[in-house]
Order: structure tokens, then C-alpha cells, then sequence
């Protein structure tokens, strides 16, 4: 089986102090830590873990700075057998559309059975990239997965819907798939492959190897912290009251 | 009789160089005689095995966190991480073994490939982010000092006092600080702080494996300090104290540098601070590991304690001074998700009370923590304090 998994190298926000730079446009990143795309990092695991099951090979692609080469060297170690980085130098400013755009280019022209992509994109969100690739090469999709198994050339995936719903669906192959997290547990690299991967080949793309015009259909305009809308309310009764209305308030808000 | 196995090792000489070109060259003194597996802290759990004595031979056979198994890997790499580098198999090794640093080469490799437990993660993330591992505004550092009239640090005053990370933001040890700033305002010592010029100054992540992260709050709070003419230092920590003390010179920071039992136990014997009011309670005090194994600081803590009228001073029989056990939060143990029967917290805080001591004496603000938040969890009361909180009560008749 010939996987294809995409992956991210992003900032790490979730507990960071985030500012918008002078641009207006960006976020300061010189004091955030970066690490792979956490759905990213579970796609890559289901692609070594089909590849262990299945066998065939597994290709990892990052559109990303030179930077993006230290997760592609992580995925060599958790047991990608290729990498390929296409130069974001090349193409930014990028949306969802020309990424997938870019990125369909280049797999178009891989041997592919399964592609792998993380649900959505802790930096931008957008979640559009798996979608479109798979538009674009005329494939099936499928998003927010949580399980997956290939069975006779067909996957069977469970998808994770609202309101705590789960579909399950067949598949035909070749297909994509957009993994939620929690698909799996995503391995730590050993030294033993961390030596071995940092004398592999991570191939690069650029510019010249995309044939066609490559645009986006968006335009960032402005990036900001939303105002701060003041709102308090003080709960009373007794402390099981107080305890059981914030339960609903957390309840409704979504949080819990 | 079950048949012998026998197992095909593979020795990778790659693997070993790594680790010793990342400082694990002690590996080659070890002779496996076992003596750091018996007296680390884990052993004393009981629900965890933890081989130490291996860990020399792994490194030079290149076994170390090298398993291609994944669930076999991430046994391997938690055990990396059970370190909490107490040093107790250091002290204790017949050639001065240092395995935490063995561990930490292994640490710096896994660190680089994000191959580490993500909570330790989240505090790397933090650290590099705002410089403390609570993930809480820099601007902020300084405000646990907003009412207490101290200045910030210019030349002309003789100290700095760090207060570190957790007392400068923590509601529960911000009492640490502010007990010690008091107490070093009635003895006339000028100090002055950092304020929200303050930076972690990187043990822990250091030890995490996070050298990069290390070096760069390292080479940011030289900077500061130089810039306002930092001589003499007063921390609150063991963790600041040994950093700046033994680390910060390979980096070009010189600077004389005091833990503040040390300098609480010369205002004593000075006769600057006299504690007058009684302190009527049996107390234990813990030898943090950093303080005592790591600096020999022993007696000053002991000193302020007993120079308290009334107060009982009791010594954990055979488990005190260099013989101390870990409270686990050292080395990044803080942050992590052990089971609850795998806590090195709980076999120390046994230990601690098992002398009958009504309230436990620490000097040092992971111990404090950790300790506060075991016996909660043991579903006790005994009170935790700092050396500094006990001496603050009882000069309480002077504020």
C-alpha cells in the first residue's frame, strides 16, 4: 500500500502568549516553540500504522520553510521511508485553496492508495486542504476520522459527527482522509531511527516544478484579539446551587 | 527447568556517541555494582523498577531508548523521564557515576525530535514563551511585591533577590516571597528585585533536555543582570541557586550567589534577626536535594530553625541530610501524570511524619508543593512551610 500523508510544522499557541506582529497579518513567533500539526501527527501515525499492517511505503510532504525539514526529519524517524519539502518561499502568501493546489501538483504524480491529512490546522484552521486535494485528484474524502481500516481495496472509516454522533462509511480506494486526534497514540522516535533518519534524503520542490499558474482565492486582511467583551455574574444559594448553575453555564457555553 | 533464552544484542556504536558527544560519557566508569538502583528514590516506591545500574551499559552498547517496538519505546522513553535528579545515585556510586547526565544526553536527543511526554512539552512551550513554566504574563512577575515597598535592583543596593518562578506567581508560595522579603527588610539588608525583568533561570528545562530553551533564558537573565550591575544573588530556590551558582559561569555570569537560609542563618548568628515569639510545635525540616546532596547546605536551614524559641527540631533517622529522599519534583517530575501508587512524594511525606512531627519545614519551593499537595491527596493536614514562613511567625511580635 502506497501512502501519502501531509504534514505541518506550526507554532505552538494552545498555552501561548499570541501577538499580532507590526504586519498586522502575522503572528510574533520568535519566542513560540513549533512542532508538527497535532492532527498531523496523528495522520502520519495511521500511516505507519497502515504501512505496518498492510506493508509499501510511506511518503511524508510539508509545505514549509526550510524549518519544516526538522518535522519532515521527525517523520523519516517515526518511520516515513520518504520526504519531500516543497518551498513555501515560493509560493507565499498561501490560503487553503493554493496549498491544496500545490500540494495536488505534486501528489498527482505519486503512486498513492491512501492519503493521509490532519483534520484541521492549529494555526490557520481552515481545514480546507484535504478536501481539496481530494477534489482536485477526483478521489473520495473523508473528514474528522476516527477510526480506519482497509479492508479489499475499500476503507472502513468512522467519522466523528456533532452532538456525539459517529458515521460509518465505505470507502473506495484511492481515497484521502482528514484524521481527527485520538485516532490513535502517536509514537515517540527512538534514538536508534533518529540516527538513521538524520542521514536519509529529504527531496525539495520548488516553484520550477509546479506546472500552472498556482493563485489564491483569498486574501488575509487583518489579524487581531477580538475586544474583550466584560461580562460577570455572580451565582448565589448554596454552594450545591452555585456548583449545579455553573455546570449549566459551562454546559451551555460549549466547554464541557 | 525453563529453557535459557538467549537474546542477540546489537551493539550500535552510532547511538553511543551521540549520547556521549551530548555529555554521557561517565557511562564508561560504570561497573554495575548496583548501589544507585537501591538508593534511588524509586526503589523506595516500590511499584516502579527502575534499573539504574543498567543505564551505563545501555548507553554504551547504544540501547538506550532505541527499541523499534512502539509500546516497548515509550516504556523506554518514560523511563528516560523518571529521573528527577535527586542525585542520591551520584552521592552514593563508588566512582561518582553521574546518571542523571546520562540521562539528559538521551533527553537532548529526544527533546530535538519532539520525541518527549507532552506535558513537559507544554512547560518547554511556556518557558520559551513568557520565561516561567506557568504559562503566565512576564509582565506580571513582579506584582506578588506590589505591596511590600521593594525596590527594583540598582547597583547601589547590595542584593538581588530572585524569587523564581513558583513564588512569583504561585497564590500559595507568593507567602514564601513575601515572608522573606519581610524578613530581610527587618534585618537592614538592601536588596532590590527584577520585577517583570525576571526570567525563569532555566533548571528545570535544562534538565527537561531542553538545551536550546536553557541556554537562551540563561543568556537573557546574564544580560540583565549585567546590565544593572548584579553582584550578589539571594534565591529563593535551590533549583536558581545551583543554576546560577555552578552553570551560569560557563556562560560568562559571575556573580556570588546565596540561598536564603544562608543568608537568614548569618542574620541569626548576627543577632540582626531575633525570633521572639514562640513557635510551640514539633518540626521536621526535609533536606531538599538540590540544597543539601547537591550544595551541602545542611546546617543554615537548621540553624534558623533552631534558634526559634520553643520549637521542636526532629531528623528523619537515616533518611536526612545526604541520605534525604526526593520529594519527585525535580527534573521535570513536577509536571508529570505518575500513578498515584507511583509517587516519590508520598514515600518522603510518610517518612516525614512517621517522626511525629506536627508541621514539616522545606526550602525550597518544589518541595513545598509537592508536599502540600500529597498529603492533600493522603487525605491529611499537616502543614507544609517554608524555613523563611516559620521564622517570619515567629518574629510576628515585631511587624
Amino acid at each position: 500500500m502506497e501512502i501519502v500523508v501531509c504534514i505541518k510544522r506550526v507554532p505552538q499557541t494552545a498555552e501561548a502568549e499570541v501577538k499580532v506582529d507590526p504586519s498586522g497579518r502575522d503572528i510574533v513567533k520568535d519566542r513560540l516553540t513549533f512542532d508538527i500539526n497535532e492532527a498531523d501527527s496523528y495522520a502520519l501515525e495511521q500511516a505507519i500504522l497502515l504501512k505496518e499492517k498492510y506493508g509499501g511505503s510511506v511518503t511524508a510532504i510539508s509545505l514549509g520553510p526550510a524549518e519544516a525539514e526538522d518535522t519532515l526529519r521527525i517523520a523519516l524517524a517515526k518511520g516515513a521511508d520518504n520526504a519531500l519539502r516543497i518551498k513555501e518561499e515560493d509560493f507565499t502568501p498561501l490560503d487553503g485553496y493554493k496549498t491544496a493546489l500545490i500540494l495536488y501538483n505534486i501528489i498527482k504524480d505519486l503512486k498513492y492508495n491512501v492519503i493521509l491529512t490532519g483534520c484541521i490546522a492549529t494555526d490557520d484552521g481552515y481545514s480546507q486542504v484535504g478536501p481539496i486535494i481530494a477534489e482536485l485528484l477526483g478521489i473520495p474524502h473523508a473528514t474528522l476520522v476516527t477510526e480506519l481500516e482497509i479492508k479489499d481495496e475499500k476503507a472502513e472509516v468512522v467519522r466523528e459527527l456533532e452532538g456525539g454522533l459517529l458515521e460509518r462509511l465505505e470507502i473506495n480506494l484511492p481515497a484521502l482522509f482528514a484524521v481527527q486526534t485520538g485516532i490513535n497514540e502517536p509514537r515517540y522516535a527512538s534514538l536508534l531511527a533518529i540516527r538513521r533518519a538524520a542521514k536519509k534524503e529529504i527531496k525539495t520542490l520548488g516553484g520550477a516544478d509546479i506546472q500552472g499558474e498556482v493563485k489564491s482565492l483569498s486574501v488575509l486582511e487583518k489579524l487581531y484579539v477580538p475586544p474583550v467583551e466584560r461580562r460577570a455574574e455572580i451565582l448565589s444559594g448554596s454552594m450545591d446551587e452555585i456548583s449545579e448553575k455553573l455546570v449549566q453555564i459551562i454546559k451551555e457555553k460549549g466547554l464541557l | 527447568m525453563a529453557a535459557k533464552k538467549s537474546v542477540t544484542i546489537e551493539i550500535n556504536s552510532e547511538i553511543r556517541d551521540a549520547l556521549i558527544e551530548e555529555g554521557a560519557r561517565d557511562a564508561y566508569k560504570c561497573y554495575q555494582c548496583g548501589k544507585c538502583s537501591s538508593i534511588c528514590p524509586w526503589f523506595q516506591v516500590g511499584t516502579y523498577e527502575f534499573p539504574v545500574h543498567r543505564l551505563g551499559e545501555e548507553t554504551l552498547l547504544g540501547l538506550l531508548a532505541s527499541s523499534e517496538e512502539k509500546d516497548e519505546l515509550a516504556r523506554e522513553v518514560d523511563k528516560i523521564y523518571r529521573c528527577v535528579g535527586c542525585e542520591a545515585c551520584i552521592d552514593q556510586c563508588p566512582l561518582g557515576v553521574n546518571i542523571p547526565k546520562i540521562l539528559r544526553a538521551a533527553r537532548r536527543i529526544l527533546v530535538d525530535f519532539g520525541s518527549y511526554p507532552e506535558t513537559l512539552k507544554s512547560v518547554v512551550q511556556k518557558l520559551r514563551n513568557v520565561a516561567n513554566p506557568l504559562g503566565e504574563s512576564p509582565e506580571r512577575r513582579g506584582d506578588w511585591s506590589s505591596e511590600l515597598n521593594v525596590p527594583n535592583y540598582d547597583s547601589r543596593l547590595e542584593y538581588l533577590y530572585f524569587s523564581g518562578c513558583l513564588p512569583a506567581y504561585d497564590v500559595r508560595l507568593k507567602k514564601v516571597a513575601n515572608a522573606t522579603v519581610r524578613l530581610l527588610q527587618l534585618a537592614g539588608v538592601t536588596f532590590g528585585i527584577l520585577g517583570e525583568k525576571e526570567n525563569c533561570c532555566g533548571e528545570a528545562v535544562r534538565r527537561i533536555g531542553a538545551e536550546k530553551v536553557y541556554q537562551e533564558l540563561t543568556k537573557r537573565n546574564i544580560e540583565v543582570f549585567n546590565a544593572v550591575g548584579v553582584k550578589k544573588i539571594i534565591t529563593t530556590s535551590p533549583h536558581c541557586y545551583t543554576t546560577f551558582k555552578k552553570e551560569y559561569p560557563d556562560f560568562g555570569g559571575v556573580f556570588e550567589v546565596f540561598h536564603i537560609t544562608q543568608i537568614l542563618a548569618r542574620l541569626i548568628v548576627e543577632k540582626k534577626i531575633v525570633p521572639q515569639k514562640a513557635f510551640k510545635k514539633k518540626v521536621v525540616y526535609h533536606d531538599p536535594c538540590t540544597l543539601g546532596r547537591q550544595n551541602s547546605i545542611y546546617e543554615e536551614p537548621r540553624i534558623v530553625l533552631r534558634s526559634i524559641p520553643e520549637l521542636e527540631l526532629v531528623e528523619v533517622e537515616n533518611f536526612n541530610h545526604n541520605l534525604s529522599v526526593c520529594c519527585g519534583a525535580g527534573s521535570g517530575g513536577l509536571w508529570q501524570d505518575w500513578q498515584r501508587d507511583e509517587r516519590i512524594a508520598e514515600v518522603r511525606v510518610n517518612q516525614l511524619l512517621a517522626t511525629g512531627a506536627e508541621v514539616i519545614a522545606v526550602a525550597c519551593p518544589y518541595c513545598l508543593q509537592m508536599f502540600e499537595e500529597t498529603i492533600k491527596s493522603m487525605g491529611k493536614t499537616t502543614p507544609v512551610l517554608s524555613v523563611s514562613e516559620i521564622l517570619y511567625e515567629a518574629c510576628g511580635e515585631v511587624f
